[in-house]
């Protein structure tokens, strides 16, 4: 173990290069046992340690080695989690890891590229022979000790992200439709590379929700989840009061709030860069007073998100050409744009429903069908390989002759599985400037090999976008919640079960399927077997007060039979940081519940 | 069906008692027949409603003579809740005026049968409350000690007997129960319809099941009431969504598992049918009853707890009554509409609360019970100091009040567990605080008390007042007098403390939950003269006792000025500064019999005064105290209060106030007539202050209120309320003594002599405890001398 820890590190610098990734994707449900542990999508996720979004091709010759090994330790990589011993091995790994990080700054540190394996994957399987040995031995000559968390700590794992938001009610005049929502984050990355985002419009009607599924670092979807909602904000706002917002800032008065946000404490803005940040936002609504023709039209919500996506987008690539004097904003506006993330937003007002979706984060609705049972809108396409015409767009968007070129092995330009996304300026700028920015960086920046990567086939930028689809919907009484996530959570089930899941959990149990006697001849005894049954099986819910919650509890638990399993529960989420990513990604759900009465009520006044 | 039968039945009605039953149009079946008949202009009664409380109010108004009322009822008569009703008619009640509700009612079925001629599927039954605890079966105690005098069967049983008189029951979890032979079964709907025309099982109540089970034609019909109750209509939806509700066994699963473990044999029975009904309910799980404080001659009668079938009758009665007499024959305060203010209909609140009380209606009811849902509504501006120092909470009419304060080195969460019949945990609390009374003094914040004032620009406020008053309140400017608001009967409608501010000008200090009732008396009895002015002032005024004989130190430290009765009499009221906040009202009363003062302190000035107060009191050895100790000090001096020990059928004279009462003050206030009589007459109770002798405290139930009291042998009345007195060592318990002849039972005159000179006896929970009657408080209790040679060290220490 102490001896691969070493070679991790010389290891992880020349690194495990790439084709490896398609081996990888053939060794699809990993089996351990009788537990199906992993299902990994087909051909959409990669279930190599590190990053699944982006991949590099290979420069080393360490292929063999990689593709050889693989099998192995995922298959024994159960008998070694139950054992407390190798928790040992595991530190030694992680101790690695952070040492890397410290020792050279070389990377973006809060991302994990497909070219550069994990320490502690590499700890694994460089030391072939002893591995083997080690493993085997511990396997047949001792009964694994049992490695569980009890309940208590699942749960506190589960919850430690958890919110809730309960709009106020006053004293039964509440005309939001949205009641509330729960919201969490469960991460496999460390640090996490999902955010998510709630807010409230104070100047416009309706509330403002998303998530922001981050790759190759965090600073991406970070930035993304502080300022998205501003530039949606203030493209709604009416020209008087962006007018009004103006003259304050001119004349130093305080202004008018725009949003109220509703965070957990973990959800953090950055300040170094807030006053950065107001000053491109400003330099957007002054364009939009500028802008602004005297006749006072409808502002229309669609356009308005689009703008936004785009206009802060934008601003992102600006922000990290022009620069910024002060060294660590510097580098922070580069990691920003450098890195990448989807973003999948809602925009409730009243019964109107939009959905601005860049990436492969989904909306789904859950509408409650007359006879009590839950179906699945989906409100959002995601913006990838399976999505034809996301082909066809990119196919048109470049010339003929890289047709064949910009999606290969289902990603785009063979590197990048979302198609639209923000940042990922490798995808958007020219070579030439791509070049000079880079040189004309900061060192970390240019010591590392991952901004420095062209893509390959790139001749006609931009490949990339962050352009939203943005979907309407008018909210019926039926519609019942709606759930933003992140592909870490529709991976892992499917949208059916999803609503099913947090339609139960929202109405509780009675909704599910009432029981009926009428015309059956039923004893007492039976019905009372019955309803017990059916008690045990829906005790999971009461833990949980969140709805989000509750459905990562399925997410991360569910066995074969659809229900939460505690010992698959507590394996998964007693993996330790460095392994947790080849199981499952990060999943961040945001749960809205609608107000039927109220959209009830919009409904009869038309 | 129903509704031919109903035809029918109209048809009849409206030849014999004289009143008329009107379907409104909505409902669709009716809705023919109801358009034939159109509706009178105008009539003397119209009752809303033709479930079983409407049409018995309607039959008891006719009963009395009223003819002419109409009754309108949106679909079908006793198609409302009183459709789904189980129809179990039990007796076993908490509160009096309950259970002669419920007496009333079953002896009124019994006859209506005979009276009408409609089957009502009346059955004595009898019933039977199993109790599977220990607590339960104190608590059938009581409420069987209770029946038995007022002549209503009831008996403790074992098991085994239980057994006996149902053999599926299962028993062995069970400690005892209790039989009410004379309990009945009905069909609740045949029973209104009976109304509107003018060998078997007992029923079984398993209240910690939370079920109750009864025969049904044939059958069982087996039902409760869940711990996760749904509220259902509060955003105002149609009563007719009732029709609508869907059968939820899953919501019924945990009252099956109970049934079938009361009655395992059960398992082989076939459901025929699973009935999902709505009921109203109360904040407070007692009815709403009485006229409108606001509309003159708006009745109600609703909020029925499920009990609806139970009290239908005697509500109806009572009310009725209420209705042509002007007040009803029983005392019915508890469930007057009244007891509510608006504070109690907001609809968060009544959605938290009625979600709360539901669950409550097979909750052991122990004593001093507080609601936990819809608190903190109404706070005095101290609530944060208070509670920061160990407060625990009580609240009447919403506002919160505290009961003692919690010692920084107790256990808290074992003393809020101490729900008990026996010794409570807080005894030794109490007991320090209330020693700290006696002994140094005290702090309490008694902002709650209802405050008016009444002012006018010439003699008009005094002369109303010695109208409505029964003392006299032509006193000189400074003074405060005790008195009662009395009835035409002669009765308290509410006992007062009134300060003359000025010439013009009354303060007048009440019960916390007479704000509404109050109110509407004075304003429903005052000329309407634009000169004179009526407020309510609760809201601007915090108020704190300080009782104890180091009060009038620490005041006059705070206001450099003399305190000593020699300056400041008792019973005085003044306006002064206290620390640097001017006009506070300072009075001369504790409501405790204690030597202290009352201060009254305009809001804004309430934290600077408690905190003046409170650093300066520390070289007297001030501390906090809530309303237990105050409690234990007034009972423990013969301090009766309103709406516990007294009520609007009490006078004067039936509780030793013949002090407070000027006959001769000059003129005619309203009660006079009756007053003058009873003393000519004599009274036929009197309230007395009992002192257990062989009670120990440590080990014997305690008395609460209700327990019934024996005099040589016999029943003479019950007890209202109770404390333990750290003086006298001993409970005290005050009631009231009744006479009632041996042969007729009838109520007779009660003298003093026929008070001292008998023997006492209290029941608490079937066991006797002797008691001394007492006329007078203990004199030993009011002397303020502090002995020198009692002194100790420990007098210094502070407390």
């Amino acid at each position: 173990g102490q001896a691969g820890g070493e070679g991790s590190r010389s290891g992880s610098c020349t690194g495990l290069r790439g084709k490896s990734a398609e081996r990888w994707r053939r060794c699809r449900p990993l089996l351990v046992g009788k537990n199906r542990l992993v299902s990994c999508r087909a051909r959409r996720m990669c279930v190599c340690p590190g990053p699944r979004r982006i991949g590099i091709p290979v420069r080393s010759s360490s292929l063999p080695l990689f593709s050889d090994a693989m099998p192995a330790p995922t298959q024994l990589f159960f008998p070694l989690i139950r054992n407390c011993e190798l928790s040992r091995i595991y530190g030694t790994a992680c101790y690695c890891h952070h040492k890397h990080l410290c020792c050279s700054s070389s990377y973006i540190p809060q991302s994990r590229l497909r070219y550069t394996p994990h320490p502690a994957y590499a700890t694994f399987c460089r030391p072939k022979e002893n591995w083997w040995q080690y493993t085997q031995g511990r396997r047949y000559a001792s009964t694994p000790q049992k490695f569980y968390l009890t309940p208590p700590q699942v749960n506190s794992i589960l919850k430690a992200n958890e919110y809730s938001f309960k709009v106020p009610e006053f004293d039964g005049k509440n005309v939001s439709s949205i009641l509330g929502f729960d919201s969490n984050q469960l991460p496999a990355n460390a640090p996490i590379e999902d955010r998510r985002s709630a807010a409230t419009c104070l100047q416009t009607r309706g509330m403002l929700l998303g998530v922001f599924d981050g790759h190759a670092g965090c600073a991406c979807s970070q930035a993304v989840s502080e300022r998205l909602f501003y530039y949606i904000a203030v493209s709604l706002l009416p020209h008087e009061t962006l007018l009004e917002i103006e003259n304050a800032v001119e004349s130093g008065r305080a202004l008018l709030p725009i949003l109220q946000w509703h965070k957990h404490p973990n959800d953090y803005f950055s300040k170094e860069a807030s006053k950065l940040y107001f000053n491109s936002l400003r330099t957007y609504w002054q364009e939009l007073i500028d802008l602004n023709t005297g006749e006072s039209t409808d502002i229309d919500v669609k356009e308005a998100l689009i703008n936004a996506f785009k206009r802060l987008d934008n601003d992102i690539s600006l922000e990290a050409q022009v620069g910024d004097p002060n060294s660590f904003l510097n580098y922070l506006v580069l990691r920003v744009a450098f890195s990448g993330a989807t973003a999948c937003v809602a925009h409730v007002d009243g019964v109107d429903l939009h959905v601005a979706n860049t990436g492969d984060s989904r909306a789904m609705l859950g509408v409650q069908e007359e006879d009590g049972s839950w179906s699945a809108v989906t409100l959002s396409n995601d913006h990838n390989a399976q999505n034809e015409r996301e082909l066809e767009r990119l196919k048109l968007e470049h010339p003929k002759s890289e047709a064949k070129s910009v999606v290969k092995q289902d990603r785009l330009l063979g590197l990048l599985m979302p198609f639209r996304a923000f940042g990922d300026v490798k995808f958007k700028w020219s070579i030439d400037l791509q070049k000079r920015v880079i040189e004309s960086g900061p060192d970390q920046l240019n010591d590392n090999e991952y901004t420095k990567f062209i893509p390959p086939n790139y001749h006609t930028p931009p490949y990339l976008t962050a352009e939203p689809e943005v979907t309407y919907h008018r909210l019926r009484p039926q519609d019942k919640f709606l759930v933003l996530a992140t592909d870490g959570l529709w991976e892992t089930m499917h949208r059916q079960d999803v609503v099913r899941i947090v339609g139960e959990y929202l109405t509780g149990m009675h909704h599910q399927q009432p029981i009926a006697v009428g015309g059956y001849k039923v004893t007492l005894g039976q019905m009372h077997g019955l309803l017990t049954e059916r008690r045990t099986k829906m005790s999971s819910v009461f833990e949980d007060q969140n709805a989000a919650t509750h459905l990562i509890r399925h997410a991360v638990g569910n066995n074969e039979f659809g229900t939460v399993d505690h010992e698959r529960l507590s394996k998964m989420l007693s993996l330790p940081e460095e392994l947790a990513r080849m199981y499952r990604d990060d999943i961040t759900i945001i749960v809205v519940q609608f107000n039927s009465h109220v959209v009830g009520a919009y409904q009869n006044q038309e | 069906m129903m509704f031919y039968r109903l035809l029918s039945i109209v048809g009849r009605q409206r030849a014999s008692p004289g009143w008329q039953n009107w379907s409104s149009a909505r409902n669709s079946t009716s809705a023919a027949e109801a358009r034939s008949m159109a509706l009178p202009t105008q009539a003397q009664v119209v009752i809303c409603g033709g479930g079983i409380t409407g049409t018995s109010v309607a039959y008891h108004l006719s009963k009395m003579g009223w003819k002419d009322i109409v009754l309108l009822e949106q679909g079908r008569l006793a198609a409302g809740s009183t459709r789904f009703c189980a129809g179990i008619l039990s007796t076993a009640r908490h509160l009096t005026i309950e259970q002669k509700m419920a007496d009333y009612s079953n002896k009124l079925y019994h006859q209506l049968e005979q009276e009408t001629g409609i089957q009502t599927g009346y059955t004595r039954t009898g019933s039977i409350f199993l109790a599977q605890t220990q607590d339960r079966l104190i608590s059938l105690k009581r409420i069987n000690a209770g029946l038995n005098v007022i002549g209503i069967p009831s008996e403790i049983i074992s098991p085994k007997k239980v057994a006996e008189l149902h053999h599926l029951l299962n028993v062995h979890d069970l400690v005892g129960a209790m039989h009410v032979p004379e309990d009945a079964v009905v069909s609740s709907a045949d029973v209104a319809l009976a109304l509107a025309s003018a060998a078997s099982q007992n029923a079984i109540v398993d209240a910690d099941g939370r079920i109750y089970i009864r025969n049904w034609q044939g059958g069982i019909l087996s039902g409760g009431f869940e711990k996760n109750p749904k509220p259902i209509f509060t955003e105002g939806k149609n009563q007719l969504e009732i029709q609508n509700l869907q059968e939820d066994w899953d919501h019924f699963e945990p009252l099956l598992s109970s049934l079938l473990r009361r009655m395992p044999e059960l398992e082989t029975l076939e459901i025929m049918k699973l009935v999902n009904c709505p009921e109203t309910f109360t904040p407070d799980m007692r009815c709403i009853m009485g006229e409108s404080p606001a509309v003159q001659g708006y009745f109600v009668l609703a909020g029925m707890n499920s009990a609806g079938l139970s009290f239908g009758g005697g509500a109806g009665k009572y009310l009725a009554e209420w209705m042509v007499h002007g007040y009803p024959s029983e005392n019915v305060w508890e469930l007057d509409l009244k007891r509510f203010g608006a504070l109690q209909s907001s609809r968060t609140f009544l959605r938290h609360r009625v979600m709360e009380v539901m669950p409550l209606m097979y909750d052991l009811k122990v004593p001093r019970w507080d609601f936990q849902t819809g608190r903190q509504l109404r706070t005095s501006p101290l609530y944060d100091r208070l509670d920061a120092q160990g407060a625990r909470w009580m609240e009447k009419h919403g506002f919160e009040r505290p009961k003692y304060f919690v010692p920084p080195d107790k256990d808290l969460l074992a003393l809020e567990q101490s729900k008990t019949f026996y010794k409570p945990d807080w005894f030794d609390i109490v007991e320090s605080e209330v020693k700290c009374c006696k002994e140094a003094v005290c702090v309490i914040d008694m902002s709650s008390f209802t405050k008016f004032e009444i002012t006018s620009t010439g003699d008009q406020a005094l002369e109303v007042l010695q109208y409505l008053f029964s003392n006299d309140l032509d006193v000189p400017v400074g003074h405060i007098v005790h008195t009662g608001m009395l009835n035409e009967g002669g009765g308290y409608e509410n006992d007062c403390s009134i300060a003359r501010l000025n010439k013009r000008s009354f303060f007048m200090i009440s019960p916390t939950d007479q704000q509404v009732h109050c109110w509407a008396w004075l304003k429903k009895h005052m000329p309407k003269d634009s000169n004179l002015l009526l407020e309510d002032v609760t809201w601007k005024y915090t108020a704190l006792n300080l009782i104890g004989p180091r009060a009038v130190d620490v005041l006059s430290e705070l206001s450099y000025a003399p305190m000593t009765p020699d300056h400041f009499p008792s019973l005085f009221c003044k306006e002064m500064s206290v620390g640097y906040a001017n006009g506070i009202r300072v009075m001369s009363m504790t409501h405790t019999g204690e030597p202290g003062f009352m201060l009254y302190i305009p809001i804004e000035y309430a934290l600077h005064v408690y905190n003046e107060v409170m650093s300066v009191g520390q070289k007297y050895g001030i501390r906090n105290a809530g309303y237990y100790a105050l409690r234990s000090l007034r009972i423990e001096k013969f301090f009766a209060f309103w709406g516990q020990d007294i009520n609007n059928l009490t006078t004067p004279l039936e509780c030793g106030r013949e002090s407070r009462v000027k006959l001769e003050k000059g003129m005619d206030f309203i009660g006079r007539d009756a007053l003058l009589q009873q003393k000519q007459n004599g009274v036929y109770k009197r309230l007395t202050m009992f002192i257990l002798d062989d009670h120990d405290s440590d080990l014997d139930l305690w008395p609460w209120w209700g327990e019934p009291i024996y005099r040589n042998g016999q029943y003479v009345g019950k007890t209202t309320s109770s404390a333990y007195s750290y003086s006298l060592e001993r409970h005290v318990c005050l009631g009231f003594v009744h006479n009632f002849s041996e042969d007729t039972g009838e109520e007779q005159v009660v003298t003093a002599d026929f008070i001292n000179r008998g023997e006492y006896e209290i029941d608490i929970a079937g066991y006797r405890f002797q008691a001394k009657a007492k006329l007078y408080p203990v004199a030993s209790l009011f002397t303020q001398k502090r002995r020198k040679d009692d002194m100790e060290l420990s007098d210094l220490h502070g407390k």
